[in-house]
């Protein structure tokens, strides 16, 4: 089983997820991008698109990045702001 | 007063406790959902400023234009307001200190409101400011689209030079019986202003009075470039601060308006109170009166 890292995925009044996550793919600026734990402090703007991310129980969900957002990722720990 | 009268005098004094009584009730559930709302907005609030706090070091973010403080020439004004009354004095003295705050150095003509919120808005409308954008304050949440608008037109008039500051007006909620008038400077943006806010969105005391401390993060991997980032950043914070300050003030309205109500529900009862017991001497006399009148007619027969 993938090692797990904490997600948060929030939009400004409203937290859309809050949780363990093993796996999680974001359009990046410079293409899609996925991210696994223990992944390096990182930061980059998004793209419009699609972020997908697969929950620690297996269940994967689908966010919309409407129009844009940002990561940030330290601490195993990453941060979505859409 | 005859005893009719304060009979419907005090039926009357009871409807109105019914109805500020219930208003009270009412204010008290959306002051919590709006505390709640807030709270929910934190994580994202958090997490934008300890992005900005790692990077505020860097040189990319001092020479963002949006962080550029200018001479202050032309100002924009934020005024957050309720659309109904019945509130106390939270509207009134939101005005009074806006109005305190540009008095110190501008004409009128240079001064661009942005009202959201009715009151505020006849208020600069009748005294001949220039109303930029105006929203009403009817619901009980914030609505983002309002957020984005002001946030979009606000930040890049800023860039262009038509506005070097831009103020916002609103009534920060301390905690349930205090509220206090609060000018804030939203641009040009600084971290501690900001740093404020989101410490400050939590009451100082009570249920939600816990903080988790602000985390710096480590070095950073950043793609693209750091002002890439930043233009996509800041303007987020910029939303973020305006939706906190909104929901603020929504807190410090309903707030206000429960303790208006709950002053004038009591002095309902103590006004129904002293009124029975004026209906109740009213009818004492009266049949003291009759009695006595009995009495005298029936000795001046028997004399």
């Amino acid at each position: 089983m993938a090692k797990p890292f904490h997600l948060t995925i929030a939009r400004i009044g409203e937290n859309i997820f809050d949780d363990e996550a093993v796996k999680l793919e974001l359009p990046g600026t410079e293409g899609m991008m996925t991210v696994l734990a223990n992944h390096e402090p990182f930061i980059s703007e998004l793209s419009m698109g699609e972020a997908r991310f697969e929950a620690v129980d297996g269940k994967s969900y689908h966010v919309p990045v409407r129009d844009g957002g940002m990561v940030e990722i330290s601490n195993n720990q990453a941060t979505v702001l859409l | 007063m005859a005893l009719k009268d304060i009979k419907s005098k005090i039926q009357a004094t009871e409807r109105t406790h019914k109805v500020t009584r219930a208003m009270q009730a009412v204010s008290a559930v959306k002051m919590r959902k709006t505390q709640q709302t807030a709270l929910e907005g934190r994580p994202y609030a958090h997490a934008a400023l300890s992005i900005l706090a790692r990077l505020s070091g860097s040189r990319a973010l001092s020479a963002h234009p949006l962080t550029q403080a200018r001479d202050v020439k032309r100002v924009a004004l934020v005024i957050i307001t309720s659309d109904k009354g019945l509130a106390g004095s939270v509207n009134s003295s939101v005005i009074k200190s806006a109005v305190e705050a540009l008095a110190e150095s501008l004409p009128r003509e240079e001064v661009a409101v942005y009202a959201f919120g009715k009151k505020g808005e006849e208020y600069f409308a009748r005294r001949g400011y220039n109303i930029v954008m105006s929203f009403e304050n009817k619901r009980d949440d914030v609505p983002r689209s309002v957020v984005k608008r002001f946030t979009k037109d606000l930040t890049e008039s800023f860039v262009e030079g038509k506005y070097d500051e831009v103020l916002v007006a609103y009534s920060r909620f301390c905690s349930t019986f205090e509220q206090v008038p609060t000018v804030h400077r939203l641009l040009p943006l600084s971290l501690e202003s900001i740093k404020f806010l989101v410490e400050d969105i939590v009451p100082g005391k009570g249920k939600w009075s816990d903080l988790s401390p602000l985390s710096s993060p480590p070095h950073y991997v950043v793609e693209a470039k750091y002002t890439n980032v930043l233009d996509s950043l800041i303007p987020r914070l910029v939303s973020t601060s305006l939706y906190h300050l909104l929901l603020e003030s929504k807190a410090s309205e309903h707030s206000a308006r429960m303790v208006a109500m709950k002053n004038a529900s009591d002095k309902s009862k103590e006004v129904t109170s002293d009124l029975t017991r004026r209906y109740n001497k009213a009818r004492q006399s009266v049949i003291t009166r009759e009695v006595s009148e009995i009495v005298g007619g029936r000795e001046a027969l028997a004399s």
